[in-house]
This record gives structure tokens, sequence and C-alpha cells, in this order.
């Protein structure tokens, strides 16, 4: 807490006014709407409503679809921050090392940031497209007998390398900052300890990036949850048989599509306990193994 | 603060131009499900209407697909800002319908009200369990099957399957000609609903779900898992062709002369005429002869408009005078041709052939004749809760019998479970 | 020396890998779009300009119908634009104020506002999407632009940023102030402020290009065709593909897909310096 501050009066309540309205009555009154509202069973003009405390939660969480999602959602976000971590680890390392064009690379590996999900999806749906995708066509003549609409495998495929595409540059420009702000000194005093470039990678300068790689998963993780909802919802739909659906497509599938509130908002209730969970073991566990 | 008052005095100015357009005439809003081409269409409808009178101003508005104009209709409704009309759709029938309360039924709104005016395909389907009409059924349609008359004649067959032991019987030859013999595009509606009603099988305890919502469904039986064990295995010889589960993709198959013949509706006949590069007919669905040797006729798909409650006296009045013109005669012909919707008046039916429309254009007629084959017991429709979400755990489990990852008895004891639970949960909520 | 050639054409190869791999879908999307119709349903897609760029674009653009039948390209971009801009502003506006409250001032509720404030970092909008729209739907706001931009103002991310920052600023600046008389309002406007420039500037960006990019609020708040955002329109081309009938207009398709990542990616192009700081301050 800064040592100087103003005395109390009024100002603070005013300023920080806005910001809190706001979140009550858009946050915290829809928070706990849905939390109300799973344990209601009602029909779908509200014209009739029980509740039936936790029913609503045991007959949508202990079901196949819904613990189909909970599966896929975890590999899903896995290698999804996996891989476009690693990507852009490695698209960063380089174009740290180059002095020519440096400038040029840093532009057009970053810019990507600037895509929406559900832009990025409808572009990767018509690439993908058995009418005029290249992609399509060039997988299937390399002997993948490639069908994403048909097989769960190849529509995941689909599904991961546009959420990791379009990750990659967010990781790469926070990579490269990170890298630009180790310290010469560092540089050089492990260039004498050791030669091999390889090695001074791994025991200097990627736990040095620790902090920013721990912050980046957080981010990752976040987005393979909830923003590829967008890519999903244009290509494969969740389908095929559910296979491509993550929780949170799936809330939207059965609140909007099925007008199942009550189930929905079970749901939605589930997936802040998982995210609250998931945002705690992180900050506790591995933010104790990073060394600032 | 600036973007504050400036937001303000637009919501504000936007309300004012809102309140001050009402004035004019009694406005009934509409909201549809219908985009590209069909969307113009409504929106001719309601523009012819405005124009012919001065009492009723008619605004259509798109909001989306039929799921997504149900949801906006469901806030709407408990927001109280509910439109006067609403289109919704067969898996949402049970919804709108078992809501009492939610709506107002068309057989009361409208004076003169006769079912018997309604062709017996689409008398049923939006009524409830007395028989009483509720939803208006506007845009019908039914599956039928289209085929590539070039294809058959480079295959040597001369006319299309009307049995699927038939079709069993010319598809190698097809094969050999080049082509995948089948694709259909909506496995629920085509392969589950209507090969119940086709053959006359009862697909839901309760008369089909009519009765009350205390229902099972029953498609764990031995037909339909014969059915779906053929059609797997015509996937496995290449006779049937399978391109997801989007309508479109299966049809552009079919267009781009990948499939010889194809699944769709009576409605698809328009679209193809204008892009399919080859001379098609359109004919009944198939039914199994081992099944039975008398078919029934199917019952409709698509949506009804339904005239939703808590508006005024005038407004309703309103309402049930568009209604008429909706179902006039000449609008009926006029949506028909326009858009291969089947007219659903008896009386638009015969004026459309006493022009000699079905002379002209034959497909067109196939949709309505087999709406009007002898019924059965089984073919009035369903009433179904939470189809919406049935539907999807039939799409998945269908994806797992023709990707193999599940063999047919599995899946259709998975689908049977799944479905039963929600028709449970269903059933529960209106307690 | 020899080893150090060597090194640096690896580097170069796997950095010019990365730039194919990431500019090339976009590239093949603006190409493919300056073609007609037929000759993308002919030859797949096109990795050389056509000649229908101004027919194409001019079509989603200024006719009527678009690709949706009664919505200009322009009107939707005009929602894009009222939406990215006004989340932006509001945002900073909110956040900045926020922010100033809660490090500059000891007062009674400041710790539990705080951590309301935190929490919502935690459950995005996606989470709660449902009751929100309940909640808008029952105000009346569904399809207004405040009803789409404010809700969206409710994650805490900006005030965190400027709460950062703030901390960082010496105090010395605001000893001086105090000395010189100044109020807790001439010191956030007269000093703080035009302090944060470089800051704001950065989130302004950031925040447009967020904005501009919401899907799924948009999606359900909008149900009004002329409400739609150009990433909706996105959507929209979708489901007309899914549900065919009609000669698909993949080059439609991919003018929308470029018009929808034109705007945000020059700002950030533009921007650069300002965005890459914005975002990287906001790690701290």
């Amino acid at each position: 807490m800064k040592r100087v501050q103003f005395e109390h009066s009024a100002i603070p309540y005013l300023f920080v006014a806005p910001q809190i309205i706001i979140i009550f009555i858009f946050f915290l009154w829809p928070a706990a709407q849905a939390i109300y509202q799973s344990f209601l069973l009602e029909d779908a003009f509200g014209l009739s409503s029980q509740f039936v405390w936790f029913r609503n939660y045991k007959d949508t969480i202990i079901s196949d679809s819904w613990l189909q999602a909970a599966g896929f959602t975890m590999i899903f976000s896995v290698l999804v921050t996996f891989l476009s971590l690693a990507l852009a680890l490695l698209l960063a390392v380089k174009a740290n090392e180059v002095i020519r064009g440096a400038s040029t690379y840093k532009t057009t590996l970053m810019w990507a940031y600037a895509i929406a999900p559900p832009v990025a999806g409808l572009m990767g749906n018509l690439m993908f497209n058995p009418l005029i995708g290249d992609l399509y066509g060039f997988l299937n003549a390399i002997g993948w007998d490639f069908d994403h609409k048909l097989d769960s495998f190849d529509a995941g495929f689909v599904v991961v390398l546009i959420a990791v595409w379009k990750q990659v540059s967010v990781n790469f420009i926070f990579f490269l900052s990170g890298l630009q702000g180790i310290p010469k000194s560092v540089n050089e005093a492990s260039l004498m300890d050791c030669k091999s470039s390889f090695r001074r990678f791994w025991t200097i300068t990627f736990p040095l990036l620790a902090p920013t790689t721990f912050f980046l998963m957080v981010i990752n993780i976040t987005y393979a949850f909830f923003e590829t909802f967008g890519i999903i919802d244009t290509t494969t739909r969740g389908a095929p048989g559910g296979a491509t659906t993550t929780l949170v497509y799936k809330v939207f599938q059965d609140g909007f599509r099925g007008a199942d509130l009550g189930g929905s908002s079970a749901q939605s209730v589930v997936l802040m306990l998982m995210v609250l969970a998931l945002t705690v073991v992180q900050f506790r566990f591995i933010e104790r193994k990073v060394h600032y | 603060m600036r973007l504050k008052s400036l937001l303000a005095a637009l919501a504000l100015s936007s309300g004012i131009v809102a309140s001050t357009q009402a004035q004019a005439a009694t406005e009934i809003q509409w909201w549809h499900a219908h985009s590209g081409n069909l969307g113009e269409v409504v929106n001719k409808i309601a523009e012819n209407y405005n124009a012919s009178q001065a009492d009723v101003v008619v605004v259509p508005t798109y909001k989306g697909g039929y799921e997504d104009t149900m949801t906006a209709g469901i806030a709407a409704f408990r927001a109280k800002e509910q439109p006067h009309i609403i289109q919704i759709f067969d898996a949402g029938a049970a919804t709108i319908i078992n809501a009492k309360g939610a709506t107002v039924p068309v057989a009361d709104l409208m004076t003169d009200f006769n079912i018997e005016d309604y062709i017996p395909g689409v008398r049923y389907f939006y009524a409830d369990s007395d028989d009483k009409m509720i939803g208006l059924p506007f845009n019908s349609s039914t599956p039928l099957l289209y085929y590539n008359k070039d294809a058959f004649k480079e295959a040597g067959i001369d006319a299309p399957p009307k049995t699927w032991e038939e079709f069993e019987a010319m598809a190698p030859k097809l094969k050999e000609a080049g082509y995948i013999a089948l694709a259909q595009s909506h496995s629920p509606w085509i392969f589950s609903e209507n090969f119940h009603s086709r053959h006359n099988l009862q697909m839901a305890t309760g008369n089909n779900g009519y009765d009350s919502t205390d229902v099972k469904l029953l498609y764990n039986n031995d037909h339909m898992k014969m059915h779906w064990g053929k059609v797997k295995s015509w996937l496995d010889a290449g006779y049937y062709g399978f391109y997801g589960r989007a309508w479109g993709d299966n049809q552009d198959a079919f267009v781009q002369k990948k499939v010889a013949m194809w699944l769709g509706s009576s409605g698809s006949f328009g679209g193809l005429t204008k892009s399919a590069e080859f001379e098609f007919g359109t004919t009944f669905l198939p039914y199994w002869e081992s099944i039975t040797k008398e078919p029934t006729g199917t019952f409709i798909g698509g949506a009804a408009l339904f005239a939703m409650s808590g508006h005024e006296d005038d407004e309703y009045k309103a309402i049930a005078d568009f209604f008429g013109y909706v179902t006039s005669s000449e609008n009926q012909v006029f949506w028909h041709k326009e858009t291969g919707y089947v007219p659903i008046t008896q009386a638009a039916y015969d004026s459309a052939k006493k022009e000699g429309y079905y002379e002209t254009t034959p497909d067109a007629e196939i949709g309505i004749l087999q709406l009007s084959l002898p019924g059965g017991e089984w073919t009035k429709g369903y009433r179904l809760g939470y189809y919406v979400q049935i539907r999807e755990v039939m799409y998945k489990h269908f994806d797992d019998i023709f990707s193999g990852s599940a063999s047919v008895d599995e899946a259709f004891a998975d689908m049977e479970k799944e479905s039963n639970a929600l028709l449970v949960r269903f059933n529960d909520t209106y307690k | 020396m020899k080893n150090l050639n060597w090194r640096t054409i690896t580097t170069h190869t796997i950095l010019i890998i990365g730039v194919i791999f990431m500019t090339l879908p976009v590239w093949v999307a603006f190409a493919t779009s300056t073609h007609t119709a037929e000759t993308i349903i002919r030859n797949g897609l096109q990795f050389w300009p056509g000649g229908e760029l101004f027919k194409t674009y001019n079509e989603v653009l200024f006719v009527e119908g678009g690709v949706m039948k009664s919505v200009l390209g322009t009107t939707m971009m005009k929602n894009s634009l009222i939406l990215g801009i006004g989340f932006a502003i509001g945002k900073v506006v909110i956040s900045m104020m926020a922010a100033y409250a809660i490090v500059y001032f000891r007062f009674k509720l400041a710790v539990p506002l705080f951590w309301i404030i935190f929490m919502t970092l935690l459950l995005p909008l996606e989470v709660r999407i449902i009751p929100s729209y309940e909640v808008m739907a029952g105000l009346g706001l569904l399809d207004t632009h405040f009803g789409l931009i404010v809700p969206l103002i409710a994650s805490a991310t900006g005030t965190f940023f400027f709460r950062q920052f703030f901390r960082s600023v010496p105090d010395e600046l605001l000893e001086a102030a105090r000395l010189d008389g100044a109020t807790a309002w001439g010191f956030f406007i007269d000093i703080l402020v035009p302090l944060s420039k470089t800051m704001i500037a950065a989130i302004l960006i950031i925040m447009f290009v967020v904005g501009w990019n919401q899907y799924l609020w948009p999606l359900i708040m909008t149900t009004k065709e002329e409400n739609y955002t150009l990433v909706i329109g996105i959507k929209q081309i979708y489901q007309v593909l899914a549900e065919g009938g009609e000669l698909p207009q993949y080059q439609k398709a991919f003018a929308l897909t470029i018009l929808a990542t034109l705007p945000p990616v020059l700002v950030v192009l533009v921007f650069q310096n300002w965005f890459v700081k914005g975002l990287v301050e906001s790690e701290k």
C-alpha cells in the first residue's frame, strides 16, 4: 500500500462507484441468478418452477455427455496451451537472436493477436472445407484419411490447430519481451560458463522466463476453456457426436439451444468452481516453484 | 463522464423514435427464423399485407436459426417483452405448447376456424391431444427422395426405388457408374421420426407424447436397429455417403454429383432447380417391404406460427387478420411456389392444381401427395420435451454408429437411456 | 565463423516458416475473396488475387443484402466500431477512476471492494452468460449499444492495469502536489492522468481489439439484424453456408473475414509499440 494517501472523504466512493455498480448489476446479480436457477426445475417460459435442490447437478453432471465434454476440455486445454507455448517460445528465442530483420519478424508474427477467434475459426473452416479447402485435399493426398465431419480425432485436430494458430502471437509477444528483459550481463556471464547454447537455454534462460511462462499458462488455459467458443462455434460446433464440445460450449447448447435453464445454470456453477479451483492451484502450487 | 451521457442520450433517442413509429397503426411484431431467400419471401408477404390495408403493420424480424428464435422468444416472454407472433419449430413444439398460458391457440384466435380446411398431414402436429390446433403451420415440408436422372441413365436404372429393398438392388449399379448411391440431410427427422411414421410404428408412449409428458421414447426397437444396421453396412460398402450433420453438406454432395440420390425436404426442390446442373426427379420416401406392405404417410417438419399471450385485444384481432391473410389460397400458393413449402389448406392445394402448376412443376406436388397418403395410428407427429437435446443425443449416437465407435445395439441402448432421462426431467418440470 | 552462418540460416529458416504459418491463411483468404464464387468452387482456394476485388467488397459493404439479405456491411462495421471504441473508452475511464480510489485512498470499504473487483477476473462472461442475458432482457437492454458495451466493462482487467501502474508512481509526486494544495480531484486530473498517457493509449488499443472481437456476448445480445457486428456477420455466413441450397458465396465469406480483421490488425500494427507495452505492463 502507498505510504502517502488522501484522507477519507466521499471522493473514493464516488470514484470507485461506477465500477462497483457495473459489477453488481452485470456480474454479481447474474452470478447469483445462475446459482439460484441451478436449484430450480423450471419450464422454459418461467410459468412453473419448483425447487429441486441438487437434482440439476445430478442430472447434468453425472451424464455421459457432460463427462465427455469435461474430458475433451481438459485434453484440449493441455494440448493448446502446450503447443502454442512451445511454438511461441521457439519463435521468440529465434527472433531474439537475429539482428537483421528483427522488427519485421516481430511485426509479422504478432499481428495475428488481433484476429477474433470466430474469424480464425471461419477461415480455418473454409480451409478444411471438403469442396474448396486445400488443407483437406492436402491431408487426404498424403494418405491421412481425413474427414473432420466424421472422425472425432480429425475434428479435434482442426480445432486444436486453429486455436493454437491464434494463440501463438500472444505468447510470442510476451516471451520476446521476457527474453529482451534479461539483462545483458546475465547473457554474457552464461556465455563464459557454458558453451552449449542448448544447455544455456535450459539452465539459465528458461528459469528466468519462469514468471512469464507461468503468467502465460494461466492466460492460455483461460483462453482454451472459454475464448475458443468462437472457434468451435464456427467450425465443428461440437460434432461429431459431441467430441469437440467444451464445457462452456455445452452450457451454451443446453441453455440457448435446448432451453434447459436449470441444467445449464448448474453447469455454469460447476464451471465457475472449476475455474476457481484451477486458479487457486496455479497460484498456490506452481507459483511457488517460480523464482522471481 | 461524457461517454455516459452520450450513451444515455442514444438510448433515450432510440426510444423516442421507436414510440413515434408505433402510434401510426397496430404494430404486430413477427419473429421468424428465415434467412437468405426465404427471409426475402417472408418480408414480401409482410410488405404485401401491410400494403393491402391500413390498420395493421406487420414487422418481421429475423432472430437467427430456429433455436435462437425460440430462445429469444423465451427470454422476451420472461421479460414481458414478447413479440406478437413467433415461429417455433417442430423440436420446440412441446416446450411452447406445454407452457400453458404462453400462447393463444390458433383455433381460438381465428374466426371460423375449421381444422378440416387443412390437409391431413399438417393438421395435428401442432395441435393438442383434443385435436385443437395451437400453432399455425407456416413452413411445412416433409422428407422426399431426390434422384439424379442422368446418373440413373448412366447406371441403366429406369425408376427410383419405392422400397429400401429396391434400393439395395440398384445401389451396386450406381456404384459401378461412379456414384455413391445415397446421402441424407437430417438423420433424426428422416431416418427416425418419419421412418416410424412411414411404417406406422409408434415412436413414443402416451400416444407419441400427445397425451402426457410422462412418456418414454421407443426408438430402441428392432425395426430401427435393422434399418440403421443396414445404413451402416451401406456406408461401409460405398452405397451411402455421410458428409457430416450439417444439412447443406449432404445436399451439396448431391448437387456436386457425388451421390446419385439424396433424401431432403419437399422444400428443397426450389434451391435444387437453381443449383443442380442435371435433371433430377422427386419421389416418396422409401420404406421397407419387410416391415409393412402398406406404407403410410409422413408428417410435417418445419415450423409454425404461434400467437403469444399477454397482448391487447385489438392486437389479437390484428394477428387473426394476418393469419387469415397468410392462410388465404392466394398467399398459400405464392409461398408454395416461391419456397417449395407445401400449401397447408386444401383450398390452396386445389387452387394450385387448377392453375396447372403441377403440370409444369410436378416435383412440387410430391410432398403434398405424400402428406395426403392414408394416415395410420402413428402418423400425426410427436410431442416430446427437450427434443432439441434429444436430437443432439441422437446425432451423437448416429455419429458413433457411422464412425464405428459403437455398435448399433450399444448406440441405441445408450440413446434410449439418455433420451428417457431427458424426458423424465421435462416431465418433472410440469409437476 | 562457419558455425555462426549455419546457426543464422537455421534461425532465419525457423522464423520464416513461422511467418508463413501465421500469415499464409490470411493471404489466401484475401486472394480468394477477389474471385468469383464459381471459380472458387471449381478450383478451390486461390493463392493469387483475381479481378473481383472491387465487385466483391462493394457487394459486401454497400449492397443491401450482402450476405444476410438485409444488412449492409457498412452497418456491421459501424456497429463493430461503436462496440470497440465505446468499450475501450468506457473501460479506461471507469478503471482509472476505480484504480485511483483503491490506490490513493484509505477508506473503510477499500479491502472488500478490492476483492469484489478481483473476483471478476476469475469468472469470465461465458460462465454467467445465460443469467446475464436474462438480466439484460429484464432491463430491456437487449439490442441496445448500451446493453452491449456496459456489461463487458464489469471485468476488472483495466482496473488492475491501472492499479499496478499507479502503485509504481513515486510517492514524492503526491507529496509535492499536496504541498502545493492540490485536491484529490485536482491531483487526478492535472497530474496522474497526463502521467498515464502512454498507459491509457496502450489500454485503449488493447481494449479496442478486445471489444471489436467480441463474439459470444453480441451473439446473444443482438437479435435484430441491424445491430449485428462484423464478427457476428461471420457467424451468419456460417449458418447460410451450412444450410446449403444456394450457390455458396465463398468469396463474400472471405471478404467479410478480411473486413472483420482489418481494423484491429491495422490498429495493432500502427500502434505496435504502445500495444506491446500495454500488453506487457499488464503482466506485472
